[in-house]
């Protein structure tokens, strides 16, 4: 079965890709006069319509895609008239969300169903076509699960038509029930344009059906390591044409362990079974997520630390010490901070009602750096000067980037509203707010921004040999004729990454300055902004927005991506690096985005090696760290793969904060993977 | 206490002071000891070793070397002394030193930093090299101003008996290699026999500072079943042994060697895997792990 998917053999049953027919079919919406969300849900039911039923040999948990695009329901003149007026995230999809599985899993749809019907009764306009298209949509899934029974039936499997119909209706009764009800229900997400689907906290809100099936020897351990397994490899079977910026960039993180509502830890057999499920798969989905404290045991960081040596860059851990109080401050319910996952990437979210846009924008440090420096260097008497110049340009530059997100708009999405809590009753659409509406500002080359500022001090206010002007024109120049000078810059200041204050608390300062500049501000939602410190993919092109910069970096050069040392720097060893960025205020700037680190693959060769990367991810956390995610790399292998693709089918990276097959990858993020500080052992 | 000439030149190699002569400090080794540890690198080693992974350690106290650049004509990394070894091509010259002196009060202050983090998963520090012990005074002055935390010695036991016992006495855990039982062979390979070697192996079995064997499997020279045998037999039974560590010869950039001013000459055929047998040290209840 993972030989299948790896050599997409599914992908032969797609239907043809039909663009004219696509586009008319918006045509059709638009020309019937039906209001966007009843679009939405004659959409589902369109695409559901569409679907053939396939049945693949021996799968127990099924479905799989045949169409292969979703058309839009708004026309190219709807959507630009739109554009106009209102702002447009991504796609403009509800997406990046945690659906509430747990509750429709455990009911199955048809609570939901009556729900909308009763309130049917006494709704108002808007509230009619949105409960009306809640009906149509369940109908749809109800309408493809009843087809797959039907070919289920047919294909001799009359094993699978009772999960699918039944189930889907009424909840399961069995964790493989559960499984496929999970499956049934992320299909249809994906087929509402719903993308980066997060699949939330698998060993928590699962484990209940596993348990009774354990307890009543319907299943044994095997058995069950069985079904996990083919539950994940069901996740590589459509990732392909599900959006993103890069091949693997679809937002199917899972994260395991932690506490729960009630602070009772997780951790249970769903838990190894997941990670040895994951290890023994080796494939980039689902990504897999850790939730860790200080209480979590030295044993546990080494399970984990088993699925990096396998080279999966993952998993990426999360440390409830850090990210629950600071969830907490950002005015989250304690219960629901306890509660969190991650979104596509690393940005903590809460499941079932959060509606939190956590990559609405990102702040350019460096960019924060440059604009300063060009206004108020030359007129700034001391260092101290020209921080506060500093670092009222990034609170200039986070109140614009908060402004610039007024009049959020985003396409209806009923069925995805099902799986979000109160939206029936309140006769309201997902898309429209729920519970939790913050908005996450993405922060970006820190480290870069830092050295450049340790740089200035340095060269300019600490030793007086180099004029503002002579800088200025340097990084105009992008350092022709200033071989010198650029040495001096990279050489001779302290750098990021490796545990020295004098850069590292300028780090401290400009994110702290982010965050406070972010406290205050309400967005048009009544939600708050969460400053963060993760990169997505702007360390590309923010790096390609940006001239040369005072750390001797060239334009063009890429940034780190997240919180990193800057390219090329050399640091003393993992335990500074580790340390250059707990340092920083991070509970204050708890959007999410991971320290990144890169160990040379050699070093997970022994048991004992692996046991030193657990050391050293628990120190991380008991040092204060929010989120870590490492790759096991070898630059040398990397360079070859770039040379013969042929040879590395199967080579997987972390990219920003997912994981891909590194030959998959256009090659700027090759390159900038390529160029990351590599840590290499004793 | 007093010293024979000898023990005194050891202990005096880095001057009156307890100045050491570092090559490195790394973070986080990994196959140096329990926990997380930070190791450092002295320089200077008695011993020739002909597979030796660290040339640069092999000579004591500071020097200049050149530095490895690359070569703006054929893209190769070479070493910057004149000219490309593979092009021709002018490569400016360039040197950087190689060791720096450092006090025990100087080495305690750079390690403290991450002291929490050491002790919080039952790590340390390990001085390596070259070899530690030529620095003996260095070591056990840094080891009492580190105290409490772990420390561990990596040493090839090539020093005076008298020496041997002072820093096994001031350290919690000594790694000692044990290259050949065979003296003759030894000499061979590492340029001296391994007299003073098996005697401070006696030190250590007949004592209580726990110590584990680590011996580099070299391929023909002796990873044959007689010598590890015999290694098994001078140590099983030991009451502070605490286990065996094999370290399988694996290839190196001969890159270093030429940095060093060396020529690597291994004596033995460097494309053979050496055979690895934990089962013999196990059969003498010795708990062996392969690195």
């Amino acid at each position: 079965m993972r030989d299948d998917v790896l050599n997409k053999h599914s992908h032969r049953l797609r239907q043809p890709a039909d663009p004219e027919g696509d586009a008319s079919y918006t045509a059709s919406l638009a020309s019937a006069g039906l209001p966007p969300v009843l679009r939405a849900s004659a959409r589902l039911t369109n695409v559901l319509g569409r679907e053939r039923p396939v049945i693949l040999q021996e799968e127990r948990i099924t479905m799989t895609r045949t169409v292969t695009t979703i058309p839009e329901i708004l026309t190219p003149a709807e959507r630009s008239q739109l554009g106009a007026t209102h702002r447009i995230h991504e796609l403009g999809k509800v997406c990046n969300v945690t659906p509430g599985y747990e509750r429709i899993i455990a009911s199955g749809l048809e609570p939901s169903r009556s729900a909308a019907v009763d309130g049917l009764r006494s709704a108002s306009r808007a509230e009619r076509d949105f409960l009306t298209a809640v009906v149509e949509s369940i109908d749809a899934v109800y309408g493809l699960v009843d087809r797959y029974a039907d070919e289920a039936e047919r294909c001799g499997r009359p094993d699978l038509s009772g999960a699918l119909s039944r189930a889907t209706r009424t909840g399961a009764t069995s964790f493989l029930e559960a499984l496929q009800v999970f499956r049934v229900l992320h299909f249809a997400l994906w087929a509402s344009f719903n993308y980066h689907n997060t699949v939330g906290r698998f060993d928590l809100y699962f484990w209940p059906y596993l348990e009774a099936d354990l307890r009543a020897g319907r299943l044994d351990e095997a058995g069950a390591l069985e079904l996990v397994e083919e539950f994940f490899l069901s996740f590589n079977r459509d990732s392909d044409l599900y959006p993103g910026v890069q091949q693997g960039d679809n937002g199917q993180s899972l994260v395991l362990g932690g506490i729960d509502r009630d602070g009772e830890p997780v951790w249970n057999l769903l838990t190894d079974l997941s990670l040895q499920a994951s290890l023994e798969l080796g494939l980039i989905d689902p990504k897999i997520n850790l939730r860790v404290s200080t209480a979590t045991p030295l044993s546990q960081f080494v399970t984990g630390t088993r699925l990096t040596a396998r080279g999966l860059g993952f998993p990426q851990y999360l440390n409830d010490d850090v990210v629950i109080p600071g969830l907490v401050d950002l005015g989250y319910d304690e219960q629901d901070a306890r509660d969190y996952a991650v979104a596509a990437c690393w940005e903590f979210i809460i499941p079932d009602s959060g509606l939190d846009v956590p990559n609405i924008a990102a702040l350019s440090f460096p960019n924060a750096v440059d604009a300063a420096l060009r206004e108020h260097l030359a007129t700034s008497s001391t260092f101290e000067v020209f921080m506060t110049r500093v670092r009222e340009e990034v609170t200039r530059q986070a109140n614009e980037l908060a402004a610039e997100t007024q009049g959020l708009m985003m396409e209806p999405s009923p069925f995805l509203s099902v799986l979000m809590t109160g939206c029936i009753e309140r006769r309201r659409d997902a898309s429209e707010g729920l519970r939790y509406n913050n908005y996450g500002i993405h922060g970006v080359g820190l480290s870069t921004a830092a050295d450049s500022l340790a740089a200035i001090r340095h060269q300019v206010f600490e030793s007086p040999d180099l004029h503002v002007d002579e800088l200025i024109s340097a990084l105009d120049s992008n350092f022709e004729g200033h071989d010198d000078l650029r040495q001096h810059l990279r050489d001779d200041p302290p750098k990021m990454g490796n545990d020295d204050d004098r850069v590292d608390l300028l780090a401290a300062d400009l994110l702290g300055t982010f965050a406070e500049a972010l406290a205050e501000l309400r967005n048009d939602r009544g939600g708050r902004f969460r400053a963060g410190t993760g990169s997505a993919m702007y360390y590309v092109s923010a790096a390609q927005e940006l001239g040369a910069t005072p750390d001797g970096r060239k334009a063009g050069e890429y940034l780190s991506a997240n919180l990193a040392p800057s390219l090329g720097v050399k640091v003393r060893g993992p335990l500074s690096l580790l340390r250059s960025f707990t340092k920083l205020p991070l509970r204050t700037a708890i959007n999410g985005g991971p320290v990144t680190i890169e160990v040379h693959d050699t070093v997970f060769r022994s048991a004992n090696g692996v046991e030193k990367v657990a050391m050293l991810v628990q120190s991380f956390v008991r040092d204060g760290g929010h989120q870590l995610q490492i790759n096991a790399i070898n630059h040398d292998v990397l360079v070859d793969a770039q040379e013969h693709p042929e040879l590395h089918r199967n080579l997987i990276v972390r990219v920003w904060g997912w994981s891909a097959y590194f030959v998959e990858l256009d090659k700027a993020y090759q390159d900038q993977i390529i160029q990351r500080v590599e840590l290499v052992p004793a | 206490m007093v010293l024979t000439a000898e023990e005194a030149r050891q202990v005096a190699t880095t001057g009156k002071d307890t100045l050491g002569c570092v090559l490195e400090i790394e973070e986080f080794g990994v196959h140096d000891g329990p926990g997380i540890r930070t190791v450092v690198f002295l320089k200077g080693c008695p011993l020739h070793c002909s597979w030796c992974h660290n040339p640069e350690a092999i000579s004591f106290g500071t020097e200049m070397l050149p530095d490895q650049v690359r070569c703006a004509g054929c893209g190769e990394r070479c070493l910057a002394t004149g000219s490309c070894p593979s092009c021709g091509q002018p490569v400016p010259p360039h040197e950087s030193a190689v060791g720096e002196l450092i006090s025990a009060e100087g080495l305690a202050a750079r390690v403290e930093r991450h002291a929490s983090t050491l002790t919080a998963s039952g790590g340390g520090v390990t001085f390596s090299g070259g070899e530690p012990m030529a620095q003996a005074r260095f070591v056990i002055a840094a080891a009492s101003e580190l105290s409490p935390l772990h420390i561990a010695v990596e040493t090839s036991g090539h020093v005076s008996p008298a020496v041997f016992r002072r820093v096994a006495g001031a350290v919690d855990l000594v790694m000692m290699d044990v290259k050949h039982t065979n003296p003759e062979v030894h000499r061979t390979y590492t340029g001296r026999t391994n007299r003073l070697i098996l005697g401070n192996l006696k030190q250590l079995c007949e004592g209580s500072t726990p110590f584990i064997v680590r011996i580099p499997l070299i391929p023909g020279v002796n990873d044959g079943r007689d010598n590890l045998e015999r290694t098994a037999k001078l140590v099983a039974g030991a009451p502070a042994l605490r286990g065996v560590e094999l370290l399988p010869y694996n290839t190196m950039a001969p890159a270093k060697y030429a940095r060093a001013g060396r020529v690597f000459t291994p004596g033995f055929d460097t494309t053979q895997s050496p055979r690895i047998e934990p089962s013999i040290f196990e059969r003498y209840q010795i708990p062996c792990e392969v690195l």
